[in-house]
């Protein structure tokens, strides 16, 4: 094995570690959610008391679980896409129709990243009624996912590259869609 | 020139491969840029379209759906619809239809449906003789009752594309006949393939077989019970009534089934956490993109384009139903719904339709999409459990199609089938 596939590999060890990060943190969230609103309806039911800070804490929660899942989604390539026009003219292509599609959606990235950290200066000073945090808390989620689909998709962009120089096709996962 | 930007870039962007999300995002980011619009307000647009609290019911039902698969509730199904209905004649395809009836009503997703039931029932009706085409079309097409018989994600997702002044609890209701009736036309597509390729039928096990085997899975049929019953009881709202049937589906599978260990549980979870996900992006810039939508008047636009072909209600929704199979068979279910519900919605109004039976006809529809070549995330689904070609699964497939298209014809130009049970239960 080349040089610069080991490479490849060690940072792809990295950004797998990264990305299944961001899926316990979704997974940690999620079950929060399921546990917090089990604790609402015990509340108004039980103890006569309403959590009010739940739903607000729910809506912070699952912006976590939208958005730093989206960008294990795009690591993990599992986001539903039309594949047929893109698989339809040989490998050959395909590869290059993904690296056009990795440089796109790092571009798009990119931009979500900057966009995002001008809503989240903008929003410093509001504060999340009940919770009392910076309503930037919530846009911080959709920052960090901008910045890793730009680090996940810049970088397969760049892998993709180097197993072409190396005469190789890049692995692309399977995919696992749901409906 | 914003709307053909606004369409050229998503349809580029879909063409080549960009995730749907995304292509939604980078058009309405490029329409907004065109417009003069300062940038953040795609993004803002995005933020908030996931900021709904009713969108909170989406995880709670997908993590239910994922412990009911996960958990072992799908074999008890099975058992109770084989003593119920396995006698009769190819009656492995009726256990099928009726299991994916109870078990997609449960979870909500016809993809949770085939991994259940396919991996348990294709292998079985194998093995007593029935062809993999044929089981693995039954598989396929009943698996989309989990999307019209309530509870069901897609619902909530219907009733935000909406504008939000749609009752959940109605979409409910409305779902349940024309679950039940498309699983009827299905078992009679079965029936008759089964008797013209000389099927088996099972030996009737005895009513105390039914009773004892329904015992068993009633458990897990209850959480559909309290996530539908809390809503249309007004005692929950949907996103409680999804908690509580989510925290009600980890006990009885890991305290009274014994099935869901702590490997179960994680796989559930990380499962559910990328559906999530996958389904809320999608809902996130679909909010930007359903703005621009309307800001450009394409619903009008397209309405006096429809108007122009035909003046005829029933034309105007046949182009609509036709429309939407031809977009189903190339694109996925919910991302079909956010965009096509704000453009074929107002139509629908317009000529008098009700939004609840809109909502219905527009999940039958979609759901067949899902049955369909070239991308059918079902038919792939089931091909890969029952390990064919799909060339080899859609030979036979067209007696299934046609069950469920009656179904969308009866939805569609009956207002009964969906609106009887909303309006009996006062909803």
């Amino acid at each position: 094995m080349s040089n610069s596939l080991t490479f490849v590999h060690r940072i792809e060890g990295w950004l797998d570690l990264l990305s299944k990060l961001c899926l316990i943190i979704c997974a940690v969230a999620l079950a929060t959610l399921v546990a917090t609103f089990g604790w609402l309806v015990w509340g108004r039911y039980v103890m006569n008391v309403t959590p009010t800070w739940v739903e607000q804490l729910g809506l912070l929660l699952v912006g976590y679980i939208a958005f730093l899942g989206a960008a294990v989604g795009i690591h993990e390539q599992f986001h539903l896409s039309v594949t047929l026009f893109r698989d339809a003219f040989g490998p050959k292509m395909t590869g290059i129709w993904r690296f056009i599609i990795d440089i796109i959606l790092a571009s798009f990235g990119g931009v979500m990243f900057v966009a995002g950290l001008e809503l989240f200066a903008f929003g410093w000073e509001t504060m999340l009624p009940m919770l009392n945090i910076p309503e930037s808390f919530r846009t911080l989620a959709f920052v960090i996912c901008g910045a890793l689909i730009a680090i996940f998709a810049g970088f397969r962009a760049v892998f993709r590259v180097i197993y072409w120089k190396n005469g190789e096709t890049y692995p692309d996962p399977v995919h696992h869609e749901e409906a | 020139m914003g709307l053909a930007i606004l369409l050229g870039m998503f349809a580029g962007a879909v063409v080549i491969g960009v995730p749907v999300a995304f292509a939604m995002g980078i058009a309405a980011a490029s329409a907004f840029w065109y417009e003069g619009f300062p940038l953040l307000i795609t993004f803002q647009r995005t933020m908030s379209g996931i900021s709904v609290f009713a969108l909170l019911a989406i995880p709670f039902f997908v993590f239910a759906g994922e412990i009911m698969l996960h958990g072992g509730i799908a074999i008890r199904l099975v058992r109770f619809a084989g003593a119920l209905v396995g006698h009769i004649r190819g009656g492995l395809a009726t256990v099928n239809i009726l299991s994916s009836m109870l078990f997609g009503g449960i979870s909500g997703s016809a993809i949770a449906d085939i991994s259940a039931l396919g991996s348990i029932l294709i292998p079985v009706m194998k093995e007593k003789g029935y062809h993999a085409d044929y089981a693995v079309n039954v598989t396929v097409t009943s698996s989309i009752a989990g999307i019209v018989i309530p509870p069901s994600h897609n619902m909530i997702i219907y009733a935000v594309a909406a504008g939000g002044g749609i009752s959940v609890s109605k979409l409910f209701l409305a779902g349940v006949v024309p679950g039940v009736m498309m699983c009827l036309c299905l078992a009679v597509a079965a029936y008759w393939i089964a008797v013209r390729r000389n099927y088996p039928a099972e030996p009737f096990p005895g009513w105390v077989s039914v009773a004892k085997t329904g015992a068993i899975a009633i458990p897990g049929l209850i959480t559909a019970v309290i996530i539908v019953g809390g809503v249309l009881s007004g005692i929950f709202t949907v996103t409680e009534s999804g908690a509580f049937g989510a925290i009600y589906a980890v006990i009885l599978t890991s305290v009274f089934y014994r099935t869901l260990g702590w490997k179960e549980f994680t796989i559930a979870l990380t499962s559910a956490v990328r559906t999530t996900a996958m389904v809320m992006i999608l809902i996130g810039f679909a909010g930007a993109f359903a703005y621009l939508l309307a800001l450009y008047q394409v619903p009008d636009k397209l309405s006096e384009l429809l108007l122009g072909i035909s003046s005829k209600t029933w034309m105007i929704l046949l182009m609509i139903n036709l429309m939407l199979l031809v977009l189903g068979m190339i694109m996925d279910m919910a991302a079909l719904i956010l965009i096509c519900t704000p453009i074929f919605l107002p139509i629908a109004k317009d000529l008098g339709m009700d939004p609840i039976q809109f909502g219905i006809m527009m999940l039958v529809n979609l759901g067949l999409g899902l049955c369909t070549p070239p991308v059918g995330t079902c038919l792939f689904a089931g091909c890969a459990v029952g390990r064919i070609r799909i060339e080899d699964a859609v030979k036979s497939i067209f007696p299934f199609y046609l069950a469920i298209f009656v179904a969308l014809i009866l939805v569609t130009y009956v207002p009964a089938v969906s609106m009887t049970l909303p309006a009996l239960l006062g909803e």
